[in-house]
């Protein structure tokens, strides 16, 4: 018994190490305030660390973690319902500024990825998660497995996706 | 290959959302370690508290089953099966051999409609059979009103007076609940819909 929950707790562990930073990526793209987020992500972390015992590789560990992250994203988003940012509110971004050289680059490098996130998160909730799963370097098979549609749905929906996000930036005409 | 520079642009900007620190990463691994060992303490002593509960319930049971009344027997049965019935749920939820968030989001989301539609009715049914179960006790003290009458001493009538407003309290607490949970069933229902609609391609926020 505890030798099963000692490969559990290792095996838990190297998908933190792995997949950390992409679940809190994954957690911006569902909540904008900092601390809300982080618990979002720990909540993440828990439901893998719940779900872990009864994974049998059906799927690949990759499209396992992503599932549990957006589903449970899901739920967030129907419990807490914040409304967005919009992007005319943002003043600056939350994210400290490196103070090494170019200041000015790197200021404008934050402002892009506030815009950025700040548009994902205005998107509806289906189209959010195909722009993430993009930007994560999924490919349409492995989004159509984390999804559950089929890949040509996913070709056409992405396509849809990218077009509300270019809008929700200003980059269209 | 095409070249998709607003795609590469984009992913950039993505990767530096979130990059964490090695000292950040032992961090978060902690705090998510400790919340894990509280989950767990909280599971155990939530069991515990359920047993507690479930013993002094039964001796409670026991105890009213040996009152002289035949309603103390059938009340103290009805407890005693009761307990059983929700110790036998309780264990069976907690297998836990299968959860939903595993599944992909399509899936996920359709089960998620299914059991908030299952709790909508299930809130149905529960009114129906509370309303159902506040005339079957009401009946049973008008047809026992002899015996009961004994029991309540000198001021049967104020006794009387009592249970109604107890009753109708109950009433409008239970329909005030019923009201409150099923509107918030419903917006739920409502926004699970839209996103399966999204996930149809029927409409779009």
């Amino acid at each position: 018994m505890s030798e099963r929950r000692h490969d559990l707790e290792a095996q838990f562990d190297r998908i933190l190490s792995e997949h950390g930073a992409a679940i809190s990526r994954l957690a911006f793209g569902y909540e904008t305030v900092t601390s809300v987020r982080e618990e979002l992500v720990q909540e993440i972390a828990l439901a893998i660390w719940q779900a872990l015992a009864q994974f049998r590789g059906e799927c690949s560990e990759r499209t396992f973690v992503y599932r549990i992250a957006h589903n449970r994203g899901l739920s967030h988003v129907w419990k807490r319902r914040p409304p967005h940012q919009p992007l005319e509110e943002i003043e600056e971004s939350d994210q400290p500024i490196d103070p090494r050289p170019h200041p000015e680059e790197q200021a404008a490098q934050a402002d892009r990825r506030t815009r950025l996130t700040s548009a994902i998160q205005s998107l509806p909730v289906i189209h959010r998660q195909m722009i993430v799963l993009m930007l994560e370097g999924l490919s349409q098979a492995q989004m159509a497995e984390v999804l559950g549609i089929t890949e040509n749905n996913v070709a056409v929906r992405l396509s849809r996706a990218r077009n509300m996000l270019k809008d929700a930036l200003g980059e269209r005409p | 290959m095409i070249e998709d520079r607003e795609l590469d642009a984009w992913r950039e900007q993505w990767s530096s959302v979130a990059e964490p620190s090695a000292d950040f990463q032992r961090d978060f691994q902690r705090k998510v370690q400790q919340r894990i060992k509280r989950e767990e303490r909280r599971f155990v002593l939530g069991n515990i508290l359920t047993v507690i509960a479930f013993i002094a319930i039964l001796i409670f049971a026991w105890y009213m089953r040996h009152q002289s009344t035949w309603m103390g027997t059938g009340w103290s049965t009805s407890v005693c099966v009761l307990v059983f019935v929700s110790a036998g749920v309780r264990m069976w939820v907690l297998r836990r051999t299968w959860r939903p968030e595993t599944q992909s989001t399509r899936a996920f989301v359709e089960l998620w409609y299914k059991r908030v539609e299952a709790r909508i009715r299930l809130l149905r049914i529960s009114t129906y059979l509370s309303i159902g179960w506040l005339i079957f006790c009401a009946a049973l003290t008008a047809v026992d009103w002899s015996i009961i009458g004994q029991d309540v001493g000198d001021h049967p009538k104020a006794w009387v007076a009592l249970l109604v407003v107890c009753v109708l309290m109950q009433a409008v607490l239970l329909c005030y609940g019923v009201a409150w949970l099923r509107r918030r069933k419903l917006a739920e229902l409502n926004e699970v819909k839209q996103i399966l609609d999204e996930m149809d391609g029927k409409s779009v926020r």
